[in-house]
């Protein structure tokens, strides 16, 4: 079967009013931020934003890597694992900030910094990951 | 700041269970060893600034994001995979 790139895959597992989400140790960069609502724009799949609940004017753009990067995994540390409380891997929600500049077809994500939810608990947390190994910056828009 | 002088095979114990070993020291820079349970993250502190600094690039979307999830839509957007 061939995906249909236009159609939302309709699997979300949050209403479409949003998902309030709490990432007790805050962003990196923003660790007083930890209670966020998710939610989809009109017209905006595969794009969220991710809007601070306590900050107005703080929200961020994510995507759900799997839609621009298929063999992408996030290597969960013991650390990081106990503190989700993941009892199945279909509970994590993955997701990484993507960077819109003023010409959108640089739009990159970054893959050192995902964010895992799990999705029972609304708890998240976003990872570090090498950068080595995992670009900060990738395209997300293929040139051809 | 606790501030320590430390000679190469020297090392300090952090929390019981963290060590630090300097392993050796070069005109380029000091080379550390880290032995730490696993469940204890060692990164180099650019990894979390460069991180923050994407963190923050992510807020400032300039326009609706609509114009780019439409662009991304026709040009690449894969069908997330089951995991």
């Amino acid at each position: 079967m061939t995906p249909d790139p236009a159609t939302p895959p309709g699997t979300s597992p949050f209403p479409e009013g949003g998902a309030l989400l709490t990432f007790p140790k805050g962003l990196v960069g923003f660790p007083n931020l930890t209670l966020f609502n998710l939610f989809e724009p009109k017209d905006s799949y595969p794009l969220k934003f991710l809007q601070s609940t306590e900050t107005r004017e703080v929200s961020f753009v994510c995507v759900d890597p799997a839609c621009v990067k298929k063999d992408y995994d996030v290597p969960l540390g013991e650390e990081e694992a106990q503190a989700l409380h993941l009892e199945s891997p279909k509970d994590a929600l993955i997701l990484t900030m993507v960077v819109i500049p003023e010409d959108p077809r640089k739009m990159t994500t970054n893959l050192a910094g995902p964010l895992v939810i799990n999705v029972k608990t609304r708890i998240g947390f976003q990872i570090v990951l090498n950068a080595d190994k995992f670009p900060l910056r990738f395209p997300i828009i293929v040139q051809d | 700041m606790l501030v320590i002088t430390r000679k190469p095979e020297q090392s300090i114990v952090i929390g019981g269970e963290v060590e630090v070993i300097v392993l050796g020291i070069t005109k380029d820079g000091v080379r550390l060893g880290i032995k730490a349970p696993r469940s204890v993250q060692v990164h180099r502190r650019e990894v979390f600034e460069a991180i923050a600094e994407e963190n923050r690039a992510a807020t400032a979307a300039k326009g609706p994001i609509q114009d780019a999830a439409a662009l991304l839509r026709a040009t690449q957007v894969r069908k997330p995979h089951v995991r």
